[in-house]
């Protein structure tokens, strides 16, 4: 047993107070890396399956402040003077830092020395003890509806860690949502049904070829697992990020109406999530240069009348 | 979603006026009060200040406005602050003008801008205040308080840890204030009966005074001139009223005011008979009560209980509708804002620009019955503060678990409209705790209402005093007395030292020698303060009696005994501890980096300490992002504050005075963490001299990581209901938690789901941070952006900049 390793996950944020993701009040476990590579994806910090190294500037407090820590601390002198940042102050500046990201071997030296975590090693590997001690922490707000969100990234990408975790939650007798692009295979999920008390389940596109072309994978697959969580007797809670020029015409709308209508009982309800373009500042964090998705966020007008028609088909929406 | 309805014409202009508002100044009040003392030189003072009452209610100037609905005013200006020479609580104005700090034009002075409040004063009445500053130098009621002083004054001032500081205001500045009069009491009863029954007392005892009767002799006498004055008042109004409706050409209007001077005759005698009078009623006794004195923190208690009977009486027989009621709540309302006392602009800034502190509690329990007292007021009072967009007076919202989801709805509705308002009770916490605290009878404890920035008190029963005996002398610095704890009993701030050595940091071996000198210091400096607030207690038992007030509070008339000398029922005082989270952050400091690890010595702890952290950024930076901070759920560091306030409840305790003998633990502060944190030096949780110590109850600003239920859970780890003077915690919230009904459910759930676990009171910020940082750069666009600070809600933009920035580091809790 002391010669296995201990079974661990990759997670790169645990959020308290999680309003919107499943009924309640929950806590979110984010888990890092996805198969899906959505364009408007606004946690890019959850793409990539390995941990990345993060440089949040608003939390660095200059290198004045804390006696150079990273750029003393990195090996390969991939840490450098950056930016100068106005401080509080009038006419006082901080000394803010760059990373050199070629030179960087990811050795996370400089994030364990900076005290304000601005660097930061996103994706770290949690046991399931220490997630679940994390997870109970607000159970006294979680009363009957909330609990706890498995999300991502892709949850299922790392089947065998959420299995476990979501068996140890339902033994505390939590109520547990998984959060999934729904592109795994149909094992996978049959094997957490008994444990997932309620499916958030993304419908980007009802159209294959389009939803290949531009998130990188086609939709049967998601379209016939939803179908058999559904036979299964599992809860599904449909999201559709609401993406212009994508999946805004009333044609998608209507297939996907149609769709989720076809699904009964099994739907709780329908989950609109606008475009918005707050995730876009993320990518500097781990990168330098991104490609970022650019487009005007729905109109609330435009948003709107997409609830009607998804309305139409008898099922329950909410915007977010 | 809870809608707003529109308000009528009427009341959209009494609104505009309201927002529009100058203060003025005016001497009129000042004339009459001095002229009259004058005459009255060396009569007793329960005597003296009861006849200078009777002759503002003779002569004051009356005015009633074209749509008003609700009348009474403090002076002549609707928006009149009365100037109170006997007290010197106006002085600072003169003192200003003659300074030259006041611009002059066209006959009158205004204050500059910068105070963000407009205040203004015509030359003449100007002249006239300054004319009786002579008269009033060694005659103001705290005269004597401040010429002699116990001893141990000296120590107090010197050390430089509370309100006593020299060149510090009066000891004896204010009455105490801080209550709920008997408003219900006076609306039912009428003053010719509150009158007849202090006559009858004197008619059989006259010529006859043994033993205490003749101090209840002085009472009853003082009653009876108060009343005469309050019939004259309300007599006056109703025939203002009927000569205006004489005169009044609309006939609308004529009948209407015909009615409030047939109205006004009534109670100028006798207990109310419908809700117009009920509310008319209790305004007129408000403006009596603020003309009488310069009360701080006046509150109307449990409007929407003792108004809602004679509301259903007029609904069921017919003679009002709901409309007609909602325009007389609003104008009740409008009204209260009207009362704004001018503040010097230093006291301004902390205890809030324009709130005028008549707190009104809506909801709650049936006293008799404990079931959920819910009614139509409940629904309109914010009804009224969210149409009007009000951010005073502050709305004290009880809740219980059968408070209707409506009710939940309606108020988080108003949160979202109006900063901090209305603040969230939890009954279940204070009702056990007002019986355990301070043995209120459980009907009582039913009926508490809240004042000022969140004490709690009982409705018209109680002299609870919790700012002190006499305000602002409420609170110790306790930043500082940890400074000193570990300092040897010397104040870094200023080198002051103390007559009791604590040691200093670098000599203590372990964590329990660092809570036991901060103990001792607490105890010492604690015990201090009280002595000299029991000092000024005794002092104005005699120079500051209040018939007008005693009246109406349960306990004097049956007594024959004044609320200062403790006629009252319930009798208690206290105070307030605000930013115990920087004393449990800087605790945990010590511990996790000099006795657990071995990070750094106490020795350079201390010394980065006492260079306001100087030359120690790497060390402050890792304690900062390394030790754990109160509001994170986190047991290590929750367990230090839990022995923080612990001690202070400890202590508070053990403090008494002739007439309360329990001193209330409060942890709020209006907004004295920044002005407190102006004057404590660097604290060993990394927090900077000059920068503001923790908000009331709340963590350390920006020092909550892990969002609201952190908080939440953090504030559980201690006892709520021992803190009868209050707790204040902020929490500021995006507004996207609210964008929607389900949001609204959640922000319910979780208050509920708080108050299940023991928390007291909580109030929500519905404001996310470039919305603040907008009305920074372009504050004419944000007008009407109402944010809370600990104790009170106020426009942002005419709040201090370092209070802004206090707001903006506040963490904001988004999804």
């Amino acid at each position: 047993m002391n010669a296995e390793k201990e079974l661990t996950g990759k997670i790169f944020d645990i959020q308290g107070f999680s309003l919107q993701d499943g009924p309640g009040i929950r806590t979110t476990i984010f888990f890092k890396g996805c198969p899906l590579r959505c364009p408007w994806c606004h946690s890019p910090e959850s793409q990539a399956f390995k941990s990345q190294l993060s440089f949040l500037a608003a939390k660095c407090v200059g290198t004045e402040s804390c006696a150079d820590a990273c750029v003393k601390a990195c090996p390969e002198n991939a840490v450098e003077y950056g930016e100068l940042k106005d401080g509080v102050k009038p006419g006082e500046k901080k000394q803010l830092i760059h990373v050199n990201r070629e030179k960087c071997t990811e050795c996370w030296k400089c994030a364990d020395a900076c005290y304000p975590k601005a660097l930061s090693k996103c994706g770290t590997d949690y046991t399931l003890d220490e997630v679940v001690k994390i997870a109970l922490r607000d159970k006294m707000f979680y009363e009957d509806t909330g609990g706890v969100t498995l999300s991502g990234g892709e949850v299922l990408s790392q089947p065998e860690f959420a299995l476990e975790l979501l068996k140890r939650l339902k033994e505390e007798g939590i109520n547990t949502a998984v959060d999934t692009t729904g592109f795994v295979k149909w094992e996978v999920i049959e094997s957490i049904l008994p444990y997932t008390d309620l499916f958030l389940y993304d419908l980007k596109n009802m159209n294959s070829e389009l939803h290949k072309a531009v998130i990188g994978v086609p939709c049967e697959l998601i379209l016939e697992n939803a179908k058999k969580i559904a036979a299964a007797g599992g809860k599904l809670q449909i999201r559709i990020p609401f993406i212009p020029m994508f999946n805004d015409s009333e044609e998608n709308l209507r297939l996907t109406g149609q769709f989720v209508k076809e699904l009964g009982d099994a739907v709780t309800m329908i989950q609109l999530l606008p475009y918005h373009n707050l995730g876009s500042v993320k990518y500097t964090r781990i990168m330098d240069n991104p490609k970022i998705f650019e487009a005007t966020p729905p109109s609330d007008k435009k948003v709107q009348w997409a609830k009607e028609i998804l309305e139409s088909y008898g099922i329950k929406v909410g915007i977010h | 979603m809870y809608q707003f309805k529109p308000v009528t014409e009427r009341i959209a202009k009494l609104r505009q006026q309201v927002r529009d508002r100058v203060i003025r100044i005016t001497a009129e009040r000042s004339e009459i009060v001095t002229k009259s003392c004058q005459e009255n030189e060396n009569v007793v003072p329960i005597i003296k200040r009861p006849l200078y009452f009777k002759a503002l209610c003779e002569q004051m100037t009356l005015l009633i406005q074209d749509n008003e609905l609700i009348i009474g005013n403090k002076g002549p200006d609707m928006f009149a602050s009365p100037a109170f020479p006997e007290w010197g609580s106006t002085d600072w104005v003169v003192k200003q003008i003659e300074a030259g700090r006041w611009n002059y034009k066209d006959g009158e002075y205004r204050n500059p801008k910068e105070d963000g409040i407009d205040y203004i004063i015509s030359e003449k009445d100007f002249r006239s205040m300054q004319s009786v500053m002579d008269y009033w130098k060694d005659r103001k009621v705290g005269t004597m308080a401040d010429a002699w002083k116990p001893d141990c004054y000296d120590e107090l001032e010197r050390l430089n840890v509370s309100s006593y500081v020299k060149n510090g205001p009066s000891l004896v500045n204010f009455p105490a204030g801080h209550l709920i009069a008997g408003y219900e009491k006076i609306i039912n009863t009428g003053y010719k009966a509150l009158r007849d029954q202090a006559q009858s007392w004197i008619t059989e005892h006259e010529g006859n005074l043994m033993g205490e009767d003749v101090e209840k002799y002085m009472f009853y006498k003082s009653v009876t001139i108060v009343c005469d004055g309050a019939i004259t008042l309300v007599k006056r109004y109703a025939a203002l009223c009927a000569e205006q409706a004489a005169q009044c050409t609309d006939p609308a209007r004529k009948k209407e005011l015909e009615q409030m001077a047939d109205s006004l005759e009534w109670i100028s005698e006798n207990p109310v008979r419908n809700f117009w009078e009920a509310v008319q009623g209790t305004a007129l006794y408000q403006v009596m009560l603020a003309i009488m004195n310069r009360t701080p923190a006046l509150a109307i208690g449990r409007f929407d209980q003792y108004t809602w009977p004679f509301l259903k009486k007029d609904l069921d027989e017919g003679r009002l509708t709901m409309e007609q009621a909602q325009e007389i709540v609003d104008a009740f309302f409008l009204k209260l804002n009207c009362f704004y006392n001018a503040g010097a602009p230093e006291i301004v800034k902390t205890t809030g620009i324009g709130n005028t502190y008549q707190n009104v509690t809506v909801g709650g329990v049936n006293k008799k019955t404990g079931e959920d007292a819910t009614n139509p007021v409940t629904f309109m009072v914010f009804e009224t503060i969210g149409r009007l967009k009000l951010h005073d007076p502050t709305i004290v919202f009880r809740t219980n678990k059968d408070t209707p989801d409506e009710l939940w709805e309606c108020a988080l509705c108003t949160s979202k409209q109006i900063g901090g308002i209305p603040l969230y009770y939890n009954d279940d916490v204070v009702i056990e705790s007002m019986i355990n605290e301070v043995g209120y009878e459980l009907e009582d404890a039913r009926d508490y209402g809240c004042i000022g920035c969140q004490e709690i008190v009982g409705s018209g029963n109680d002299y609870p005093a919790p700012n002190g005996i006499h305000p602002p002398h409420a609170s110790i610095w306790w930043g500082s007395v940890l400074d000193m704890a570990i300092n040897d009993g010397k104040n870094p701030y200023n080198n002051e030292q103390s007559s009791l050595h604590t040691g200093f940091l670098y000599d203590m071996k372990s964590i329990e020698e660092v809570r036991d000198a901060i103990y001792k210091m607490g105890d010492h400096v604690m015990r201090l303060f009280i002595t000299i607030n029991n000092y000024s207690e005794m002092y104005a038992q005699f120079y500051a009696p209040e018939a007008l007030l005693s009246m109406s509070i349960e306990g004097c008339m049956e007594k024959g005994k004044d609320v200062v000398k403790g006629g009252a029922k319930y009798n208690s005082y206290g105070g307030t501890a605000t930013g115990l989270a920087t004393l449990a952050d800087s605790i945990a400091t010590i511990k996790y980096m000099c006795f657990d690890h071995d990070y750094c010595t106490t020795r350079e702890l201390y010394d980065a300490v006492m260079a306001n952290w100087e030359g120690y950024e790497p060390l402050r930076q890792r304690i900062l992002a390394e030790v754990p901070h109160f509001g994170n759920n986190d047991p290590y560091v929750d367990e230090e504050m839990n022995w923080v306030v612990n001690m202070y409840y400890d202590i508070c305790s053990k403090l008494y005075s002739t007439r309360a003998k329990r001193y209330k633990a409060g942890l709020y502060g209006a907004s004295d963490h920044v002005n407190q944190g102006k004057v404590t030096w660097g604290t060993p949780d990394g927090r900077k001299h000059p920068d503001p110590i923790a908000d009331a109850a709340s963590p350390g600003q920006s020092r909550d990581k892990i969002g609201p239920t952190g908080v939440f859970a953090s504030s559980c780890c201690y006892d709520q209901s021992k803190y009868l003077g209050g707790i204040a915690l902020n929490l500021r919230m995006h507004p996207s938690v609210l964008s929607n009904d389900e949001g609204l459910g959640k922000l319910r759930d979780i208050t509920k789901d708080y108050f299940r676990h023991g928390g007291m009171e909580v109030q929500y910020n519905v404001v996310d941070t470039e919305t603040l940082k907008d009305a920074q750069r372009d504050p004419d666009a944000h007008r009407d952006l109402v944010v809370r600070i600990a104790g009170f809600s106020a426009y942002f933009i005419e709040l201090a900049e370092d209070l802004q920035n206090d707001i903006i580091s506040r963490n904001e809790n988004v999804i």
